[in-house]
C-alpha cells in the first residue's frame, strides 16, 4: 500500500495539473482536476499516516490557499472591470485571446480555471483532514 | 382493472398488518408515497423526448454558443467557455458555495 501510493501518487498529481491546465482544451477543469488532485494528498494521508499528509501541506497552507483560490477568482473578475468591461468578462476587457486550441489562449478562462482547481484541491483536503482530526 | 388493483392494495394491507406486523401508519405512508410517485410518472410521460430538434431547449442561446463560442472566448471546449466565461458569475457562486461550506466545517470541527 505505501509502495504503491508512493509510485502513483506523482502521476495522480501531474494528471490533476493537466486536467486543470487544458480545462479550456479538453473535458475536464478546474473542478475536477483539483479533486484530482486533492485525492492524492487523501491517499498519501490515508497510506501512511495522519501526520505524514499535513506534513504534505500544513493547515495554514490550506487555508491560505482556501482563500487565494477565491480572492483570485474576485480579483480576475475585478481587473475586466479596471480595464473597461463587466464583471468577469474576457474578450471585452481586453484579455488576450490568442490562437484557440493552444494551452495558453482563452484569456481569463485559464487564469479562473487555475484559480478554481487550487481551491477545489484544498477544500478537499481541509475537509478530510478536518473530518479525520474531528474523531479523535 | 381499477377493482383489481383495489383488490390487491386491500390483500397487501392485510398481509403488510397481521403476517408482518408492520403499524398501520408505516402502511399508510407506503401508500402517500406510492400515489407521488405515480403522480410524478406522469410529469415524466409529459417530457419531451431526449435529443429532439423540436425541444424548447434548443433555441438561440445555445446556437450561439455553439456557432460564436470559439470566436468570443477562445475556448476549444465549448462547456468550458459556458461556465467560465458565459456563465462565470454561476461559477464564482459555485466557488463561495465551497468557501462557506468549507469554513462552516472548520467551525464546526475544530478540534484545537
Amino acid at each position: 500500500m505505501r509502495i504503491t501510493s508512493r509510485l502513483v501518487t506523482p502521476f495522480i498529481q501531474v494528471y490533476g495539473i493537466y486536467v486543470i491546465l487544458h480545462g479550456h482544451l479538453s473535458p475536464g477543469g478546474g473542478f475536477s482536476g483539483g479533486a484530482i488532485f486533492g485525492a492524492s494528498l487523501i491517499l498519501i494521508a490515508l497510506s501512511f499516516n495522519l501526520e505524514a499528509g499535513v506534513k504534505q501541506i500544513s493547515h495554514q497552507t490550506a487555508s491560505i490557499l482556501e482563500s487565494g483560490g477565491v480572492l483570485g477568482f474576485l480579483l480576475t473578475g475585478l481587473v475586466a472591470i479596471i480595464f473597461g468591461g463587466n464583471y468577469l468578462a474576457n474578450q471585452a476587457a481586453g484579455f488576450p485571446i490568442g490562437q484557440a486550441g493552444e494551452l495558453f489562449s482563452a484569456g481569463a478562462i485559464l487564469i479562473i480555471t487555475v484559480f478554481v482547481g487550487i481551491k477545489v484541491a484544498s477544500t478537499i483536503v481541509t475537509l478530510f483532514y478536518n473530518i479525520i482530526e474531528g474523531e479523535k | 382493472m381499477i377493482y383489481i388493483f383495489l383488490l390487491f392494495l386491500v390483500i397487501l394491507t392485510l398481509f403488510l398488518r397481521f403476517f408482518k406486523g408492520v403499524e398501520v401508519k408505516t402502511i399508510l405512508t407506503l401508500y402517500l408515497l406510492g400515489l407521488i410517485i405515480f403522480l410524478f410518472s406522469f410529469t415524466v410521460a409529459e417530457m419531451p423526448p431526449f435529443g429532439s430538434p423540436d425541444n424548447p431547449a434548443f433555441n438561440e442561446v445555445p446556437q450561439r454558443y455553439l456557432e460564436a463560442g470559439v470566436a468570443e472566448t477562445g475556448a476549444v471546449n465549448i462547456v468550458s467557455s459556458v461556465i467560465i466565461d458565459y456563465r462565470a458569475f454561476d461559477t464564482l457562486g459555485e466557488a463561495t458555495v465551497l468557501f462557506v461550506a468549507i469554513a462552516a466545517v472548520i467551525a464546526t470541527l475544530k478540534s484545537h
